[in-house]
C-alpha cells in the first residue's frame, strides 16, 4: 500500500463523537485498513482505501470533535488533518437526531471552504422519533450535497459513493454574519495574502478567536512586514470586543442555522415520552417554575433522603447499633487485653485514637451520609438536571443584577483545583485573581462536604433552614462581589443542554460507587492523620492549651467549650469537623440553635488543608494565609452574628 | 464517557493518575475526570467500575 506512486485522492472523515463516522469507515473501506498514530501525536487515526467507480480513494476516520476551534488533544488533531490535508471531499457525518446542534459546524466547514458532503446518518432513529428531514431543501439552501444515511444498514451508501465520484467543487455560498462581524472579518480577510487551506474568512474568524495553530500558520504563511500588519489589527478587533466575541460568533451561526433548517425538519407527532422530557426541560430552566422544582429537589432529594434516611436511619443503625453494641466493645476489649501501654492504648482507642476518631467517623458517621448524598447525586446528575440548574442560578442571578458565574460553580460542588484553574484563565488583573480565590475559599467547593454538614442538620427542623438561608446569603454575597470585581458579561458561561433523560440505574450505581470510593480514598487516610496529630498534641499536653485558647471565640459565638475539639477537626477537613459536631449533637451537648451556628461557622471555614495547599501554590504563602485569616475571621463574625440573631429572635430556641 | 454537566463524550483515553489527566493543580493522584469542555469534575470509575460501564454501553449500543 505504501508504494503508491502517485498520492491518492483523499476522503476525509469528520463529525461529532458517536456519530457512525467508524461504522461508515468499515462500510466503505471493507479489509483494507491501518491505524496508525497521527506523526508527532499520540492520537489514532484509521487509514483505508477504496474503489468508487474506478478509482481508488484513501479513506481517512478522524477523531470526533465539536468544533473547529479545538480543546482537546483528539480534536486538535481531527482539525490538523483538515489543515494539512488536500482531500477531495470531506464527508462531515452527523447525528439527525442532533441536526440542529451539529449544523452549526457544517457551517464552519463550509465557510472554511472545504469539499463538504454532508453525510445525515442515523435517519432510523430520527424517524422512529417522529422527525421527517427535507434533505433536498437542506441541500439548497447549505450549497454542498446532503445524503442521508443509515449506515448501520447501508442505507444510502450508494448515493453516497456516487457523492463522492461526482464531486465537484464548487464556489461555496457565503452566510452572512452581523454586520459589525462582517466588518472585522473583512477587515482582516483583506489583510491575508497568505495560501491557507482554509478560506480566508475562516482563517480570520479563527483568528479573531486567538486560535494557536492559525496564529502558528500565518506566521510562516505572511511575509514579514504582511504579518506585522495582520498581527495588529487582530490585536485591536480582539480588544474591541474581547468579552463577547466567541458567544457572538456561537449565537450568530445558530441563527443562521435556523434559516438553514426552516421547513426543513418536520416534527409529526412525537412519542409519549419526548415531549415530557421537553416540557420539564422547560420548566426546570425557568425562574418561576425552576425554583420550585429546585426546593421540591432540596426538600425530597436533601432533607428527607439524605438527611432523614442516610442520616437518621442509615447512621443509627451503623454508628448506634452495630458499631456501638457489636464491634467497639469486642475492639476495645481486644485493646485493653494486649496493650498495656496508656499511650499505645490512647492512640487506638482513646479520645482521639485511631479507631475512635478515624474509623469511626469515617465509616460509621461519613460513610452513610455521603453515600446516600452522592447516590442523590448521580442520580439528578444522570437526568442532566445539572447544566439546567446552572443556567437557572445563571438567570435568577442577571434578573437582580448579580454575576451567576461566580456562583455556578460552587452550586454544583466542581472541585476546588477546578476553580482555580477557571480563576486564572478567566481573570486578568491579580487584584481580581485574589478577590475571586477569597470568594473560593469562602464558598464551599466541595459537595461531599456539604453533604455531610447537610446530613448533619436534617436532624434538627428549623436548623436546615436557617443554615439554607445562611448560604443563600452567601451566595448572594459572592454574585454582587464578583459583579462588583469582574464587571461585564463574560461568556464563560454558556452551554447546549444535553437532553434530560431518565436516570439509568447502571450509570448512577457505577458513578455513586466511584464518588464514594475516591472520597473514601481520600478522607480515610486523613481522617487518620488527623486523629494521630490530636493525640500527639494531646500526649504532649498542647491540646489543651489550643483549646483553652480558642475556647473564648467558641464561646464568644454561643457555644460550649466541647464544641472547640470539632473546630480543630474542622482545619483538616469540613466534613471532619462536621462528624464531631454531629458527636456533640447525639451525645445532647448542642442546642438546635448552637448546631446551626456551629454548622454556618465550620461551613464558611478554610475547606480543608488540601485547598490551602492549593491556594498556596496558586497564590503565594503570603497571600493564602491572609486569606486564610480574612476567611476564619469572617466565619466567625457570620457566626456570631447569626448567633445574635437567633439569641435575640427566640428562633430555634 | 460522556460528561455530567455538559454531556460532551469525554475522550476514553483521558483518566486519572496516567499522566493524561487533563487536570493539572492537583496532588496526590487526582481521582477525577476533568471534562476538558467545561472543567465540571466527573468521577474516575477504578478498574472494575469502569468495566461495568463499558458493558453498559455495549449493551446500550448492541440493542
Ligand atoms: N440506529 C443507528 N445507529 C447507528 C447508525 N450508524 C451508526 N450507528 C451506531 O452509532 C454508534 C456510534 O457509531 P461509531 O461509528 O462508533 O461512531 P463514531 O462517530 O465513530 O464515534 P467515535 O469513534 O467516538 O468518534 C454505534 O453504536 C453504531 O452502531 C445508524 O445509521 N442508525
Ligand atoms: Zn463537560
Ligand atoms: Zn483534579
Amino acid at each position: 500500500m505504501a508504494e503508491q506512486q502517485q498520492p491518492l485522492p483523499k476522503v476525509v472523515l469528520v463529525g461529532n463523537p458517536n456519530v457512525g463516522k467508524s461504522v461508515l469507515f468499515n462500510v466503505l473501506t471493507g479489509a483494507y485498513t491501518t491505524v496508525s498514530n497521527y506523526p508527532g501525536t499520540s492520537v489514532e487515526v484509521s487509514r483505508g482505501q477504496c474503489e468508487i467507480a474506478g478509482t481508488d480513494y484513501e479513506i481517512l476516520d478522524t477523531p470526533g470533535m465539536y468544533s473547529i476551534m479545538p480543546i482537546t488533544e483528539e480534536e486538535r488533531v481531527a482539525r490538523q488533518i483538515l489543515l494539512q490535508e488536500t482531500p477531495h471531499a470531506v464527508l462531515h457525518v452527523i447525528d439527525a437526531r442532533n441536526i440542529e446542534r451539529m449544523l452549526p459546524m457544517t457551517l464552519q466547514l463550509i465557510e472554511a471552504g472545504l469539499p463538504i458532503i454532508l453525510v445525515v446518518n442515523i435517519l432510523d432513529e430520527a424517524k422512529r422519533l417522529g422527525m421527517e428531514i427535507d434533505l433536498q431543501k437542506l441541500q439548497k439552501n447549505l450549497g454542498v450535497p446532503v445524503i442521508g444515511t443509515v449506515m448501520k444498514r447501508r442505507q444510502g451508501l450508494p448515493e453516497l459513493q456516487q457523492a463522492i465520484s461526482e464531486y465537484a467543487s464548487v464556489p461555496h455560498k457565503t452566510f452572512t454574519y452581523g454586520s459589525d462581524l462582517e466588518r472585522d472579518v473583512t477587515r482582516l480577510a483583506t489583510v491575508i495574502k497568505g495560501d491557507y487551506r482554509f478560506s480566508k474568512r475562516a482563517t480570520s474568524l479563527l483568528l479573531m478567536q486567538k486560535d494557536e495553530d492559525v496564529e502558528q500558520l500565518i506566521v510562516t504563511g505572511e511575509n514579514t512586514e504582511n504579518l506585522e500588519l495582520l498581527q495588529t489589527l487582530v490585536r485591536d478587533v480582539i480588544f474591541e470586543r474581547r468579552a463577547d466575541l466567541h458567544l457572538q460568533i456561537s449565537m450568530e451561526r445558530k441563527k443562521i442555522c435556523k434559516q438553514m433548517l426552516d421547513g426543513v425538519v418536520q416534527q409529526t407527532e412525537l412519542s409519549e415520552k419526548e415531549p415530557f422530557a421537553e416540557l420539564l426541560s422547560r420548566w426546570t430552566v425557568n425562574p418561576w417554575s425552576g425554583v420550585p422544582i429546585l426546593l421540591l429537589v432540596v426538600y425530597f432529594g436533601l432533607y428527607k433522603f439524605v438527611g432523614g434516611f442516610g442520616a437518621g436511619t442509615l447512621v443509627d443503625l451503623l454508628e448506634g447499633n452495630i458499631f456501638e453494641e457489636y464491634i467497639n466493645p469486642p475492639v476495645i476489649n481486644f485493646v485493653q487485653q494486649h496493650v498495656s501501654a496508656e499511650w499505645l492504648f490512647e492512640l487506638l482507642v482513646g479520645e482521639y485514637g485511631l479507631w475512635t476518631l478515624g474509623i469511626r467517623y469515617a465509616v460509621a458517621l461519613v460513610l452513610p451520609i455521603v453515600g446516600t448524598f452522592f447516590l442523590m447525586f448521580s442520580l439528578l446528575e444522570d437526568t442532566g438536571y445539572f447544566p439546567r440548574l446552572a443556567l437557572l442560578v445563571d438567570r435568577v442571578f442577571k434578573k437582580i443584577g448579580l454575576s451567576g458565574r461566580a456562583v455556578i460553580p460552587m452550586v454544583l460542588g466542581f472541585g476546588c483545583d477546578t476553580m482555580a484553574t477557571m480563576v486564572t484563565r478567566t481573570l486578568e488583573t491579580v487584584r481580581e485573581r485574589i478577590i475571586a480565590t477569597i470568594l473560593l475559599a469562602l464558598a464551599i467547593p466541595c459537595s461531599a462536604q456539604l453533604g455531610v454538614i447537610l446530613g448533619l442538620l436534617s436532624g434538627v427542623p428549623g436548623a436546615l433552614a436557617v443554615w439554607l438561608l445562611a448560604m443563600i446569603l452567601v451566595f448572594l454575597l459572592v454574585g454582587l462581589l464578583a459583579a462588583k470585581v469582574m464587571p461585564g458579561e463574560h461568556p464563560i458561561f454558556y452551554m447546549e443542554l444535553p437532553p434530560m433523560r431518565l436516570p439509568q440505574l447502571r450509570n448512577v450505581l457505577v458513578k455513586t460507587l466511584s464518588r464514594m470510593q475516591s472520597y473514601f480514598m481520600e478522607i480515610l487516610p486523613l481522617f487518620l492523620f488527623a486523629s494521630f496529630i490530636l493525640w500527639s498534641l494531646k500526649m504532649l499536653n498542647v491540646l489543651e492549651g489550643l483549646i483553652g485558647a480558642l475556647s473564648p471565640v467558641v464561646r464568644a459565638i454561643g457555644l460550649p467549650v466541647e464544641a472547640t475539639s470539632a473546630f480543630v477537626f474542622g482545619f483538616f477537613r469540613r466534613d471532619f469537623g462536621a462528624a464531631g459536631l454531629y458527636d456533640l449533637q447525639t451525645n445532647g451537648l448542642l442546642t438546635p440553635a448552637q448546631l446551626t451556628v456551629a454548622a454556618v461557622t465550620l461551613t464558611l471555614f478554610v475547606p480543608c488543608i488540601a485547598q490551602f495547599l492549593m491556594m498556596k501554590k496558586e497564590r503565594g504563602l503570603r497571600v493564602s494565609v491572609s486569606i486564610f485569616v480574612f476567611v476564619s475571621l469572617l466565619a466567625f463574625s457570620c457566626g456570631w452574628v447569626l448567633n445574635k440573631i437567633l439569641l435575640t429572635t427566640g428562633l430555634l430556641a | 464517557m460522556n460528561c455530567g454537566l455538559c454531556g460532551k463524550e469525554i475522550p476514553a483515553d483521558l483518566g486519572p493518575g496516567d499522566g493524561k489527566s487533563p487536570c493539572g493543580s492537583c496532588r496526590g493522584g487526582c481521582r477525577k475526570i476533568h471534562c476538558p469542555y467545561c472543567g465540571y469534575a466527573n468521577p474516575a470509575p477504578g478498574k472494575f467500575l469502569r468495566k461495568m460501564l463499558q458493558k453498559n454501553n455495549e449493551e446500550k449500543t448492541d440493542e
